[in-house]
């Protein structure tokens, strides 16, 4: 649990990080976002720290060399992220906000790049608890009934 | 022994009740039904959902339709009401004076006083100038902040900025000396250029100090006593904002302005007033109480007012074969409220609360076509129907089957579309005097106000706040009632409801889609109520009680569908508590709750009736 450790108490993100809980530490209050490092999804990143930035949220960025979905990324992760919310992003740019007591299967929110900014803002709300921008996001199952 | 089915034909449900009367007058209740109403009440329309109750109520019963000796219906008399609502102030920005539309990030701290420029124009500016930049949307916020450092190195002093996306903290954050950024400012490119501006934005948590003080902006622009006395009303509409912008242009103004709304004429039996709409509610039930009894009502052609009369006469007019100026309105109701509207003339989609007065009115009439409704009920269902007893008669008998009642008792029958009470002395059944009223505004003018107050344009979410209690969904596993208890669950809760205030509704969970918190939606719901259902009740039972005197009536019954209501009853109670009188929910039967009271009714008066021409025959 302590490999890789580094004595500020920051996670060595020198993309040695798998994507399972538990080879990260729990280290500062931050949205934790998970990356594939890629080019293409260069301006995706900035775009999704912009809308958190906005929101006055701590996050940081980890790159991550195992082959992985957004949403596991994500679900990955919003289990070390000490504010249970998790971000992934695929190589591509999709984008995929997680909370660590949701089912790994279904995410907050998922979307594209193209809504990164949008997503980073929810990301950021899931966070404080005020409701979701609606542009750009695509939500999940609505229709989930009242009856536990 | 003989199969009777007592049928109540109300406004928007149809009651039946299925009971064996004896010929001694001894009633066995059977069963009940309830169905809705099919058309307006009291018209041929009705024969389907009658029918249906009926079945209905003899398939609970477990008895053949063919046995049944009578169907007794009561005389239902069609009510039309009508709504309108006006809105009677207005708030008009004039050249672009103010930005106060309040966004959840505005950006840095303080105060900046300058001249507008665009961001465009930036590297134009001399050394020393102070200015406040504008920038559009298609401006990146990298490329906004690193414009504002590169003309602070230049000299020029900008204080302030005024941006069209959301991006005021982005910018702040990465200025070398950071200033406020008042973001998500719509109509950017009509802020005024090369005008004296100041942006203010105070910390997390707190409201604007200078903009919101007169005295403040007359500091900041140098004005005299009588430019201070125009800008005044600007400090007073950013009153409570985190950030704010005012422009000084050459007689820009933010003004309240009053809307004329019309003459409504109130017609009494023995005098007639008018009064102007745009006095108020209270100005109107005034005017009301000095003309009452009301025998019609009339609102000046081409305002909402005149239109919403116009409109009730012409479909009670319609419906009975009246000629139209034989239709009168029998009562109006006026309701002060409020509409969050569009600030004319605000650059960022301002909203100020505006006055509005609402008001309902009602048409009943006595000659519902009741003889032809009759014949198609008897062909329809190939029994014998009788016409049977006034309403309000039929609904004391049923509500006196209520345990716990005695008279001299009155009831009061909430609606949809009008509030009805009636009142019956201490004599014997036939020797009892009953008084009965009609008062316009019921459940339909509640969710109008809920819609309008709360800014939802959206009837059906509105009737469902009117119905249902709130919560707040505070995370993806538990909501937070409106009474601060919590409740959890398995399965995660929809995204589109994180954070949301919900209404617990039948079918499931709803998100209220606007920015209101739950103490704000419940007071607007509860108020609502309170002003129409407490107003009417009392003003019901002024009407009927005996010498207007409340504290003669010894029994309060609240009956219709109002009274299921989880807290209408109870805020009846409570305002009629003062008068010693003791005021319910009715139980129709001991088991019918407030249903059912009518056609309960006409069984028990169809059944003593009966027994009192047996004794005849035996005597």
């Amino acid at each position: 649990m302590a490999d890789g450790m580094r004595s500020d108490g920051v996670e060595d993100a020198g993309g040695a990080a798998g994507i399972r809980p538990g080879t990260a530490v729990r280290t500062r209050p931050e949205v934790v976002v998970l990356r594939r490092p890629d080019p293409r999804n260069r301006h995706c990143l900035r775009e999704l720290g912009a809308g958190m930035e906005e929101e006055g949220v701590p996050f940081r960025v980890e790159d991550v060399a195992a082959d992985g979905s957004a949403v596991e990324l994500a679900f990955a992760a919003a289990q070390v992220s000490h504010l249970d919310v998790g971000v992934g992003v695929d190589a591509l740019g999709n984008v995929c906000v997680h909370h660590s007591k949701l089912p790994p299967g279904a995410p907050a929110l998922t979307g594209t790049a193209s809504g990164a900014r949008v997503m980073g803002h929810n990301a950021a709300r899931l966070v404080v608890g005020i409701p979701f921008k609606a542009a750009g996001a695509r939500f999940r199952d609505a229709s989930a009934p009242l009856d536990e | 022994m003989s199969l009777v089915v007592g049928v109540d034909i109300g406004n928007s449900t149809t009651e039946a009740c299925a009971a064996d009367v004896g010929a001694d007058g001894e009633v066995t209740y059977l069963s009940a039904a309830l169905g809705r109403t099919t058309g307006v009440k009291g018209t041929v329309a009705n024969v389907p959902g009658v029918v249906e109750v009926v079945v209905r109520a003899l398939k609970a019963a477990g008895r053949d339709p063919a046995g049944v000796r009578a169907v007794l219906v009561n005389e239902a008399t069609p009510v039309i009401s009508g709504l309108a609502m006006e809105t009677i102030t207005e708030t008009v920005i004039t050249e672009s004076t103010m930005i106060g539309h309040n966004p959840d990030t505005p950006g840095g701290v303080g105060l900046g006083v300058g001249t507008t420029v665009a961001f465009a124009d930036l590297p134009d500016r001399a050394p020393g100038d102070a200015v406040i930049c504008v920038a559009g949307a298609d401006a990146d916020f990298e490329d906004v902040a690193a414009g504002i450092n590169a003309a602070v190195t230049r000299g020029v002093r900008v204080t302030g900025a005024v941006v069209q996306a959301d991006d005021a903290t982005l910018i702040a954050n990465r200025l070398r000396e950071p200033v406020p950024v008042v973001d998500e400012v719509t109509l950017v490119h009509r802020v005024p250029l090369g005008m004296p501006a100041a942006v203010e934005v105070a910390e997390q948590g707190r409201t604007i100090r200078t903009l919101s003080n007169s005295y403040g902006i007359a500091t900041v622009f140098g004005l005299d006593p009588e430019q201070t006395r125009m800008i005044a009303p600007v400090a007073r509409a950013l009153v409570g904002n985190r950030s704010a912008v005012v422009v000084r242009t050459p007689s820009g103004d933010v003004t309240g302005r009053r809307i004329p709304a019309g003459i409504l004429t109130l017609i009494g039996e023995r005098t007639k007033r008018s009064v102007e709409v745009d006095a108020g509610a209270k100005e109107i039930m005034e005017t009301w109480r000095r003309v009452r009894p009301l025998a019609d009502a009339d609102g000046e052609p081409g305002t909402h007012v005149g239109g919403m009369l116009a409109r009730v006469r012409d479909t009670m007019a319609d419906l009975t074969a009246m000629p139209r100026d034989a239709v009168r309105i029998q009562d109006v109701l006026a309701v002060d409220t409020f509409v969050p509207q569009r600030v004319t003339g605000g650059l960022a989609g301002e909203f100020a609360l505006e006055n509005a007065v609402a008001l309902a009115a009602m048409v009943r009439t006595s000659r519902g076509p009741m003889e032809l409704l009759a014949d198609r009920l008897r062909e329809a269902l190939g029994t014998d129907v009788l016409i049977g007893g006034v309403e309000a008669d039929m609904a004391l008998l049923g509500a006196l089957t209520t345990p716990g009642t005695a008279k001299p008792m009155a009831i009061l029958d909430l609606g949809g579309g009008s509030t009805d009470a009636a009142v019956t002395d201490e004599g014997a059944d036939e020797g009892a005097q009953v008084r009965s009223v009609h008062l316009a505004g019921a459940g339909d003018l509640v969710t109008s106000l809920i819609d309008s107050e709360l800014g939802l344009d959206d009837t059906d979410l509105a009737e469902e706040i009117k119905k249902f209690p709130l919560a707040k969904a505070e995370s993806f596993f538990h909501i937070r009632m409106e009474d601060g208890t919590v409740r959890f669950f398995d399965e995660a809760l929809p995204a589109e409801a994180f954070a949301r205030v919900v209404v617990l509704t039948d079918a499931g969970m709803r998100p209220i889609r606007t920015g209101h918190g739950v103490e704000r939606i419940r007071q607007v719901r509860r108020s609502a109520k309170q002003r129409v259902f407490v107003t009417n009740a009392l003003r019901a039972l002024e009407q009927v009680a005996p010498g207007g005197d409340i504290r003669r009536i010894g029994f309060v019954v609240v009956l219709g569908g109002a009274a299921l209501d989880f807290e209408i009853p109870d805020m009846i109670a409570e305002a009629v508590s003062e008068f010693g009188i003791v005021s319910g929910t009715g139980n129709v039967r001991g088991s019918e709750g407030p249903r059912n009271a009518v056609a309960t009714g006409l069984v028990a008066g169809h059944a003593s009736a009966h027994a009192a021409s047996t004794a005849v025959r035996c005597g």
